[in-house]
């Protein structure tokens, strides 16, 4: 091992996923040639899925990744956990480079320190809950009693008590997917790999699993590189997002960072429709305090709060405003706090 | 007016087609494969093969001299157990598979085998298919695992499945009896190799299709690649793997029977043959419903074992075979050969069938003499040839042949007016092959005509590949009998082409009819090839029609299939689209349905080529002229050269029309954007 206790669980750096025949060479001579390497290699046939990719995840970071189908998220997060040979770049899994790493010493990484879900949840058809949990721990070589107890301690703690002995084509797909997040923690992995983990499920399940997700996190403190599509979903998850554009990191922030300052169009077009008041705090609106404080009856606004709670906070000060028919009459009284929360749906 | 490219290539081949039959009377090497473009490839092959299998010689008795015991041991085994022995451990195999119903198939089936008096016999064959299969789904699944894994060897390894399966299976059993010597060993390693491709097939297949996150979820939990091989992809392959067993089952029953022409067993396929050869039709006919028995059981259990599995108690089927170790100690003395409770029966069919064709030879020889002198006959020596005073009543002269051209030309006129360029020249073809006959046709025009088909239907390449391939066949002297074998088969798949094609839109449209027909369909496509020549031969006697009707028989199933199945697979949004926009269901069948079946249909009609091609060689022995009967005389005098030569051409044959047929669906495909 060559990792130390400061290097960050995961760093990346450089990274290229070039597909085609003679990748690698290609490469090569597209960056001597300088500028432009994406286009002269698309212009030679070739396909740059994921472009000099550079970033880091911090040990317990929930890093998302979030681009349209085809940006080369999933080939990105495929390179780090090298299920395909990246073309060109350095991968570090704390400290160490996977992508020099020996066969053996990737499978004993993988038997160790990486755990992984899938979209399609990639449960094994064969076996039973129970038995698909266990697997990683028989690759490590495991009894079958301790395979057994370990196996019903996760599918405890995804909540699928008593289905140990149902067959995955027996389950809901939010249940399947449930297997897929107990089978990759089954050997307690430093390392999490989601890869849209959620986007094949139905709203209602995937709002659920998101919730437990984050309370499962917020107890084991993964370094996770979680992938989306949703940017709902990486705004929720995220500390730190990674926009990706046609193979190429576009931009990389706190969720506040990136619907606040979108360095583009596109990243802009994306949180067009995110409700900002969500995401933006007091402290990014509020202005120094000047010669006097304000005087007077004051709503209890704190630091870190966001907008649309503190505007529900201060329009409840004010009375209620009368509404008027076309002639003038008075119909009914409405609250501005009411506006506020209307607007604001279930969170206002 | 610029032509399109199926103008084209059918103006080039009407030109040389015109040409030749012009010329022929002054260039006759232009109809007749000249001599001097023919080397004697038969004695090349022969002389070579010989020396490659002298080489090998010693190695293979020594294995023959091997499989000879695992053999033994098995037909010792199958034969000396008492038979309630075997027919419980078959019942209780049957309830492991398949609850109830499997059971009482398998205590059917065997019953009816032991009542038959043919126990003896199905248990030699039975013998043979259990030490061929483990040999051959081992075989197939060290070739499928191969091919998965180094995929620089996939393309080799396809085109060796292609070829093990189109090379007609009496054309590789010369070989092997020179290797093997005479025996059971021939037919044993015979159908190991005729069942091994379906297997290899099926097991690459299931590989490749395992779903990409299911391989990287075993990558992922830290599997070595054999851990990941054997442990997850084969487990998760399982379902088709099960399907490769089932069709390698299948196979191999029929190539053991198929085998029993070596002879020298006693098993039942030797029985059906000598039965035939004797004429006796009762027994062969009792003989053929044991091996279609065998079939139906072999299949069906086999079929469970591709479906999720449903658990059985285990109990119930050791309480089977307790039973059946009872009735063995009862019945201990009681040799399984004396049944014979159908032997009345079978009398009654012999005299029955002796009968019906008494009273009705004259109906049964009008349909055969009609479908021969006024189908068959002209389409193999053309109008010109087959039409006589004897048959027709008149003699054909050039003046009859003038009218058959004019109308046609006028029909040709009519079409290109109406702007059909292509169906205009075509006609005028069509007319030339049927004056001429399909035997008769000139060198030339087969080998542009089929370079012509071959450009529209796949481009220069293909159009390359097939003309070499036909030249090959015509420099081993094989020309005139590959255009018969290439006249039978065409005859044979236009009629399932017609018949086919109209029962299975029948089928389509009518649910009733569909369960009529599909138990029909099922039942011929698990009866081994053999056994369609029986019913033939009772009424129609050895001769072309009977192989001809037998080989309809057998090819007419994936026709009947594919047609159904592409016109009721419409999916249902463009169905609803069509209604809504007011069609009628004449309309949807017209506009809608036949243009989204036609690929499948075409690979119906694919599947049906290469069906008539495999029983064409069947049929050699009822009686057929061409390559077929080739091979069957190569087997007899144990000429390799002769029997690899043939077996190579009708592989050809059949290679060719499956790639024409192929690249049309293709192109189909493509159009729809399937």
């Amino acid at each position: 091992m060559t990792g130390t206790d400061t290097a960050p669980a995961i760093a990346v750096e450089g990274l290229w996923q070039v597909f085609g025949p003679n990748a690698r060479a290609a490469l090569t001579e597209a960056r001597a040639d300088g500028a432009g390497t994406a286009a002269t290699l698309k212009a030679r046939g070739l396909i740059p899925a994921v472009r000099e990719a550079s970033f880091e995840v911090a040990s317990g970071e929930l890093f998302v990744i979030m681009g349209l189908s085809g940006s080369g998220k999933s080939t990105l997060v495929r390179c780090i956990s090298r299920l395909i040979e990246p073309t060109a770049g350095a991968v570090r899994i704390n400290g160490e480079d996977i992508l020099t790493a020996s066969d053996k010493r990737l499978i004993e990484m993988r038997r160790d320190t990486l755990g992984m879900v899938f979209q399609h949840f990639g449960l094994f058809p064969h076996m039973s809950v129970a038995d698909n949990v266990a697997f990683p721990l028989k690759m490590k070589g495991e009894g079958k009693a301790a395979r057994r107890a370990r196996a019903l301690e996760v599918l405890n703690l995804v909540g699928l008590e008593g289905r140990e002995d149902a067959f995955p084509r027996e389950l809901s797909g939010g249940q399947r997917q449930r297997v897929g997040i107990a089978r990759s923690l089954a050997v307690n992995p430093d390392i999490w790999f989601l890869d849209e983990p959620f986007s094949a499920l139905d709203p209602l399940i995937r709002r659920q699993l998101q919730d437990e997700f984050l309370s499962i996190q917020s107890n084991l403190q993964k370094s996770i590189v979680f992938i989306t599509h949703d940017i709902a979903e990486a705004l929720k998850l995220a500390d730190r997002i990674a926009i990706m554009r046609d193979g190429e990191i576009v931009q990389i922030g706190t969720p506040t960072q990136i619907v606040l300052n979108p360095v583009d169009d596109y990243v802009r077009e994306f949180t067009r429709d995110v409700p900002r008041g969500r995401h933006m705090t007091l402290d990014e609106v509020m202005e120094p305090v000047g010669e006097t404080t304000p005087a007077g009856d004051w709503p209890e606004l704190r630091t870190g709060m966001n907008l649309e709670t503190a505007l529900t906070l201060c329009a409840a000060s004010f009375e209620a405003v009368p509404v008027q028919d076309g002639d003038g009459k008075v119909v009914g009284v409405v609250h501005p706090e009411s506006f506020v929360r209307a607007l604001g749906g279930e969170h206002g | 007016m610029s032509l399109s490219r199926g103008s084209i290539a059918a103006l080039m081949s009407l030109t040389v087609l015109v040409l030749c039959l012009l010329l022929a009377p002054i260039a006759p090497w232009l109809v007749k494969w000249p001599a001097a473009l023919t080397v004697p490839m038969t004695e090349w092959v022969g002389a070579g093969m010989s020396a490659f299998l002298a080489l090998f010689k010693p190695l293979a008795r020594g294995f023959s001299w091997a499989m000879s015991y695992p053999m033994n041991a098995a037909g010792y085994v199958l034969g000396q157990s008492p038979w309630p022995l075997v027919i419980g451990l078959v019942t209780a195999i049957g309830w492991v598979l398949g609850g109830l119903r499997m059971a009482l198939l398998g205590a059917a089936g065997l019953g009816f085998v032991l009542l038959s008096g043919y126990w003896h016999q199905s248990m030699n064959t039975l013998a043979l298919v259990v030490v061929s299969v483990p040999l051959a789904m081992i075989m197939g699944l060290a070739i499928g695992i191969l091919a998965f894994e180094v995929p620089r060897l996939r393309g080799a390894v396809q085109a060796v499945l292609d070829v093990m399966q189109t090379v007609p299976t009496f054309a590789y059993l010369t070989p092997l009896l020179v290797l093997f010597g005479f025996g059971p060993v021939v037919g044993l390693i015979a159908s190991a190799i005729y069942a091994a491709p379906p297997m290899a097939r099926n097991v690459l297949l299931g590989l490749e299709r395992v779903d990409a996150e299911i391989r990287e979820a075993a990558v992922m939990s830290g599997g070595t690649r054999r851990q990941q091989l054997f442990l997850v992809e084969i487990p998760a392959a399982a379902t088709q793997i099960m399907v490769g067993v089932n069709q390698c089952l299948m196979a191999a029953l029929s190539m053991v029977i198929i085998a029993a022409v070596i002879g020298g067993f006693d098993d039942i396929g030797w029985e059906v043959l000598l039965t035939m050869r004797k004429a006796q039709f009762g027994p062969a006919f009792l003989a053929g419903l044991v091996i279609v028995v065998f079939a139906i059981l072999i299949d069906r259990m086999s079929a469970k074992l591709a479906e999720p599995r449903q658990r059985h108690d285990r109990r119930v089927s050791w309480g089977i075979l307790l039973l059946g170790g009872l009735m063995s100690v009862v019945f201990f003395s009681q040799d399984p050969a004396t049944f014979g409770a159908f032997d009345s029966l079978a009398e009654a069919v012999d005299r029955g069938v002796g009968r019906f064709t008494a009273n009705h030879g004259a109906t049964l020889d009008g349909i055969k003499n009609g479908a021969m002198f006024y189908g068959l006959l002209p389409l193999r020596i053309g109008l010109d040839d087959a039409v006589l005073p004897f048959t027709w009543g008149f003699k054909w002269t050039a003046v009859h042949s003038a009218i058959v051209y004019g109308v046609a030309g006028l029909l040709a006129v009519f079409l290109v007016l109406r702007g059909r360029v292509t169906a205009g020249i075509v006609a005028m073809i069509v007319a030339g092959i049927l004056v001429t006959g399909i035997s008769q046709l000139p060198w030339p025009f087969v080998l542009v005509g089929v370079g012509a088909i071959g450009w529209i239907s796949g481009g220069w390449k293909l159009s390359r590949l097939c003309v070499i391939l036909l030249v090959l066949i015509g420099v081993s002297g094989l020309w005139e009998r590959a255009l018969l074998s290439l006249y039978l088969s065409g005859a044979s798949v236009f009629a399932c082409a017609v018949v086919g094609g109209a029962l299975g839109l029948w089928g389509a449209l009518s649910k009733t009819a569909w369960a009529v027909l599909r138990p029909v369909c099922d039942i011929l496509q698990t009866i081994p090839l053999f056994v369609f020549l029986i019913p033939v031969l009772m009424f129609f006697q050895i001769g072309e029609f009977s192989a001809f009707l037998a080989i309809c028989m057998y090819a007419v199933v994936p026709m009947i299939r594919y047609t159904r199945h592409g016109l009721v697979t419409t999916p249902p949004d463009l169905i609803e689209a069509a209604e809504s926009a007011g069609a009628t269901r004449m309309q949807i069948l017209r506009e809608v349905r036949a243009p989204y079946a036609a690929p499948t249909i075409l690979l119906g009609l694919n599947q049906t080529i290469l069906y008539a091609f495999a029983m064409l060689v069947i049929a050699a022995l009822i009686g057929t002229t061409g390559l077929g009967q080739s091979i069957y005389l190569a087997l007899g005098q144990a000429d390799v050269g002769l029997g690899l030569t043939a077996g190579a051409a009708m592989a050809i044959l059949a290679l060719v029309a499956d790639r024409l047929v192929q690249g049309f669906a293709e192109e189909r495909r493509r159009a729809l954007g399937l």
